[in-house]
């Protein structure tokens, strides 16, 4: 018998396995190739000639440096409406929907559950020139000529990644709602604060946790975002998840494409690192 | 024997089993895997080796690009063949990726015209098989655009934001070569500099750029939102049956760009008489006829070109205007370094 500690190491096996075959050594590999020189095949003896000529192409490149800083800022933006849309979502489903709760959990993520692709797509039809929402406006009189802007922009992209992570994002806010001590709400009550004064003197603060999880769950993969731009990004919104993906698969440029990924990884965890040394959740809480 | 040893051994004994059944499972001498572009997987661009071959497996491995061919056959892919396109030969044979063709035993080898076998010729040696084979020109509404001349009409900003180009660094410096009459294999570091700055210039005027001209391109040429375009021929004979739009194709003064697409067998190969086979089908009247009315791509054998009646791919592939192939610029090959450089600066004009 293994006992209750060699349990819990034999069940953690198969997990930290599968992190160190499916993520810490890709990324590992990924972190040496962006050290080659230049592309071409990869084996043992080349990995270990290291070079720094694709970094100082990326840093003598302002224009890449400013794609990702453009990107981030999208992240951000998006995480924070994503956020915004998602709460009152939670807010119903913990507060309001009661025993439906699970029904409504379920229609809420059911969309979740079709093709990533399909949804995208479907939003160049709602958006384009001719799509449903440009030809709505046209037939009502507010508009002459279809809004280009709804397509093949930056706000096509923002607008649709909103849409793709509102499901996702009301998640941990629910968790983090649900969890809120109704006791509070009642001692509130009794103390005399309205309905207003309840919700953001309490509730909001109790649910931070969940919103900060919901911020950094939304932020972190949508700073590296390529699909999306791609599909209705256009010109205008493309993204630096695009320009790597365009180096290792169109381009063939492993190396630069790499040393792309990883400069993109750095900057991402110091803004993460910054942002939980700024917002104390501790003292947020209390 | 310990009670607990048994089932360890028979646990050892099937999985040892079920590798050996594995190993003679993936070196069938009727199994086929083929690195292909997306699309040409469809049975119907190799049905003729199908029927001939119907206990053959055949497998599909997909590339994204030629750079990415490339690469997965750089990096050790199990292809039997590859697919790619005119520029890439002499990749593949300085990396010994690639076998010499057996022509001797092609029964369709003469029915393909000596300029395009000598498009699958390296150092002397046939390594690989024409097979389509397509125009690039200036795809245009006729509503909206009177007539184009030269491919610098992908930078008059009288048509802003109905325009598209591909997205491919190589290909926008051919648009420039075209323009500025440079030699497209001598490019040089002020002329990169300078085509840079015009296609970022450029940027703003596209609706976007396209990558799939099925999925990107034609639904937008067709709905009329795009009036001028980088395309390939394929998306002209698609707006032509349309009908739904007034569409021409332009040959500009510089002549219109052309591309063929070549199948190598790898060096790798163990089914190379299979594979052989296989190549040989794809030139069978059925299936290059398949690649003409489906994908409205020309094929390498010249009879079912030939045989076209269809006005449409007659206007599409400019069959009754021989001027138009004399004035073609073919694809010429450039090295690993050109394709480096100017992919780089097309990451930056992206990023502008």
């Amino acid at each position: 018998m293994l006992g209750r500690r060699g349990s819990l190491r034999f069940l953690a096996v198969p997990p930290f396995a599968w992190l160190i075959v499916l993520f810490v050594a890709p990324l590992l590999l990924a972190i040496l190739i962006s050290f080659r020189a230049e592309r071409g095949p990869i084996d043992f003896g080349s990995l270990l000639q290291a070079s720094t000529v694709q970094y100082e192409k990326i840093v003598g490149t302002p224009s890449w440096l400013r794609l990702l800083a453009t990107s981030a800022g999208m992240a951000l933006l998006v995480a924070a409406l994503a956020t915004l849309f998602a709460f009152p979502i939670a807010y119903f489903l913990a507060f309001r929907a009661r025993h439906r709760a699970p029904i409504f959990l379920i229609l809420l993520l059911v969309p979740a559950a079709t093709s990533f692709l399909l949804r995208v797509m479907a939003w160049k039809v709602l958006l384009g020139g001719s799509g449903a929402i440009n030809s709505f406006l046209i037939w009502i009189g507010v508009i002459q000529d279809p809004i280009g802007l709804l397509l093949y922009s930056q706000a096509a992209v923002v607008i649709t990644l909103i849409y793709v992570w509102i499901p996702f994002a009301a998640l941990p806010i629910y968790a983090a709602l649900q969890r809120v001590d109704r006791s509070h709400l009642e001692a509130a009550a009794d103390l005399g604060a309205g309905p207003w004064s309840r919700f953001w003197r309490v509730t909001v603060p109790l649910s931070l946790p969940g919103v900060l999880a919901t911020l950094f769950m939304v932020f972190i993969p949508t700073v590296g975002e390529y699909v999306t731009p791609f599909l209705v990004g256009g010109t205008d919104g493309f993204m630096y998840g695009l320009l790597i993906q365009d180096f290792f698969s169109r381009a063939g440029n492993w190396p630069l494409g790499s040393a792309l990924a990883v400069i993109m990884l750095l900057v991402t965890v110091a803004l993460v690192a910054v942002a939980l040394r700024v917002v104390d959740l501790r003292r947020a809480v209390a | 024997m310990p009670a607990r040893s048994r089932p360890f051994r028979q646990c050892l004994a099937i999985v040892a089993v079920s590798l050996v059944i594995l190993a003679t499972a993936c070196s069938a001498p009727n199994k086929l895997l083929v690195l292909e572009w997306s699309g040409y997987e469809a049975e119907d661009f190799w049905t003729d080796f199908k029927t001939a071959n119907p206990e053959a497996a055949v497998t599909f491995e997909i590339g994204s690009s030629d750079a990415d061919v490339l690469g997965k056959m750089e990096q050790g892919s199990q292809a039997d063949i590859f697919h790619f396109y005119t520029g890439w030969q002499q990749f593949y044979v300085d990396a010994g990726l690639v076998k010499e063709i057996d022509t001797s035993k092609l029964t369709n080898w003469d029915k393909v015209p000596e300029s395009f076998k000598a498009l699958g010729r390296v150092d002397g040696k046939q390594y690989y098989l024409p097979w389509d084979w397509g125009f690039t020109s200036i795809l245009y509404n006729t509503d909206h655009v009177p007539e184009v001349t030269s491919w610098d009409i992908l930078f008059d900003d009288t048509y802003a934001e109905h325009i598209s180009m591909w997205d491919d660094g190589p290909g926008a410096v051919t648009v420039s070569s075209y323009i500025h009459g440079w030699d497209e294999e001598a490019i040089t570091d002020a002329q990169l500099a300078q085509a840079e700055q015009e296609w970022k210039d450029q940027k703003a005027l596209n609706l976007h750029y396209w990558t799939d001209e099925y999925a990107d391109l034609c639904p937008e040429v067709k709905s009329g939102d795009i009036w001028v375009a980088y395309a390939w021929q394929g998306c002209y004979a698609d707006a032509l049956y349309d009908g739904s739009q007034p569409i021409a194709y332009a040959t500009p003064v510089e002549g219109r760009n052309s591309w063929v697409g070549l199948y190598g067998i790898s060096s790798k190969t163990a089914n190379y008489d299979l594979a052989l086979e296989f190549l040989d089908m794809k030139l069978a009247t059925l299936t290059c006829s398949n690649a003409v009315t489906l994908f409205y791509y020309g094929c390498a054998n010249q009879e079912v070109m030939d045989a076209i009646e269809d006005p449409v791919l007659i206007e599409a592939f400019g069959i009754d205007d021989p001027s138009i192939i004399e004035s073609t610029n073919f694809t010429p090959p450039v090295t690993d370094a050109q394709r480096t450089a100017w992919t780089e600066m097309w990451g930056r004009v992206k990023a502008e």
